[in-house]
């Protein structure tokens, strides 16, 4: 009984310790993510040149998504299984790049609309959605963020965004598979390269 | 050995659940979701991508989500259409209109169209036996012909919190269960399919801003093709107006601009019909 406790209490140590220190806990969702669209409305309203208002907003938000697993979505897991390694993480690299600049040139549209927050919810195959509505000047958007239990670990990370109903990741999946049709998975990466807006040093 | 395995799993499984179950609204829903998300961290805990397989079930497979799209010829030739229309047309009026016209007016015009639309909204929200939602915008149309200036304003939103309810003929027909049918480009008014554009039809039947029927149909206002087309023209103007900028973003965000309108319109309109 004692060797149980005792290897009970080590256990709980070792599993403390190995939590990254940014896990989002499942209780923590909506405040903490409440709490980071808060600070980016805030960092929209400061007086700073776009680079650096868009280098907090990305500091911001970056430990909340899953990238990595996004990337892999966008493309499914089909073609991801199907191109090299080189070619998994070229595009990781400029799929994460496009999806933060496009997150960016969306807050330039931002006009103090206000936000509300409206709860998580239970989504598929036992992940979360945390819902919110963005009050616009013509009607109410919805904007979804779909969450995954990262490695089981109780890590919870944004694998997906839901914009009035459409799904980011679905709508890259749609497109990469409709240009597979036509291109070569490197005229693909040739084309990411080209519109590469963010600026990382090309190697 | 394996019993140890097993000993260490279950208190991880336990540590996990203990921050699983201080959580959210719909508890059973969730927990019992957890705990089958749990089990999957036997066989995946030290790859740094998780086991995909349920996202793609999530997300389906590609080639079978595809939007049906035997008009793609067609499609296409009329998004060029519609770009350049936008671009060289309804943009820079909608701009040079934005400059003079105040944003409160503007809103005010748009509250108006909104308001107008009435009669389409209620017919589809009973056809869907939405009945909170037919009584709500009953209850909009009345406050807000009265304190809302004949619609200018919408204070059964900001005062009463009465949301309007969006509903047409083609989520109607879809909440029956007729299916999207072939995606259809249509002239200035974009994406849309076969049961949609039915559902339009109908809709602009009975909208009083259409003059079809107008003899028999006391409500209409325009009584001709003439008034038809100058009140859609500036309804079109006034929307576009408030909406500047996020047709470039959508252009600039897309890898095939044709692909991706036609996927958001689809996935967006499935949407509308499940809630």
């Amino acid at each position: 009984m004692r060797t149980i406790s005792k290897l009970l209490k080590l256990f709980l140590i070792l599993a403390v310790f190995s939590i990254p220190s940014f896990a989002l806990r499942q209780n923590e969702i909506e405040p903490v993510m409440q709490n980071k669209i808060e600070k980016v409305l805030a960092v929209l309203k400061k007086k700073e040149s776009n680079t650096v208002r868009g280098q907090e907003i990305i500091r911001t938000m970056d430990p909340v998504f899953d990238y990595a697993l996004m990337a892999k979505l966008a493309l499914s897991s089909k073609t991801w299984g199907s191109i090299s390694s080189a070619q998994q993480k070229e595009f990781t690299k400029l799929f994460i790049a496009r999806l933060k600049q496009s997150y960016l040139d969306k807050l330039d549209l931002y006009n103090n609309q206000k936000v509300i927050y409206k709860g998580v919810k239970p989504y598929q195959k036992g992940r979360l959605q945390l819902q919110t509505e963005v009050v616009g000047k013509d009607e109410t958007y919805k904007i979804n963020y779909n969450f995954h239990n990262s490695k089981n670990n109780g890590n919870w990370l944004i694998y997906d965004v839901e914009l009035a109903g459409v799904s980011i990741i679905q709508t890259y999946r749609q497109q990469f598979a409709g240009l597979l049709k036509e291109k070569s998975f490197d005229e693909i990466l040739t084309q990411l390269r080209k519109n590469q807006p963010l600026k990382t040093k090309q190697s | 050995m394996n019993a140890r395995k097993i000993f260490i799993i279950a208190i991880i499984l336990s540590y996990t659940n203990t921050f699983a179950d201080t959580a959210i609204e719909n508890n059973s829903t969730a927990t019992s979701a957890i705990s089958s998300s749990d089990v999957n961290l036997t066989n995946e805990n030290n790859t740094s991508i998780t086991n995909t397989t349920s996202f793609e079930e999530e997300f389906g497979d590609t080639s079978q989500t595809a939007v049906f799209d035997p008009f793609s010829g067609y499609n296409k030739f009329m998004t060029n259409v519609n770009d350049k229309f936008y671009k060289n047309i309804a943009d820079p009026i909608a701009t040079g209109y934005a400059n003079i016209l105040p944003e409160k007016a503007r809103i005010s015009v748009n509250n108006l169209f909104h308001h107008l639309r009435f009669p389409i909204r209620l017919a589809n929200n009973l056809l869907q036996f939405k009945i909170k939602n037919s009584a709500e915008e009953t209850g909009r149309f009345v406050v807000n012909t009265i304190f809302g200036l004949g619609g200018l304003f919408d204070p059964a939103k900001t005062d009463l919190g009465w949301e309007r309810h969006d509903e047409d003929l083609g989520q109607t027909l879809g909440f029956y269960g007729l299916p999207d049918g072939p995606y259809i480009v249509l002239p200035i008014l974009g994406s849309s399919n076969l049961r949609d554009t039915v559902g339009l039809v109908g809709d602009t039947y009975i909208s009083p801003l259409y003059s079809a029927d107008a003899d028999n149909l006391c409500y209409k206002i325009p009584q001709n093709t003439g008034q038809d087309i100058l009140i859609a023209s500036v309804e079109l103007i006034n929307k576009t107006s408030l909406h500047l900028g996020e047709y470039d973003l959508i252009k600039k965000d897309a890898l095939d601009l044709y692909a991706f309108l036609r996927d958001a319109y689809t996935q967006q309109r499935r949407q509308k019909i499940k809630e």
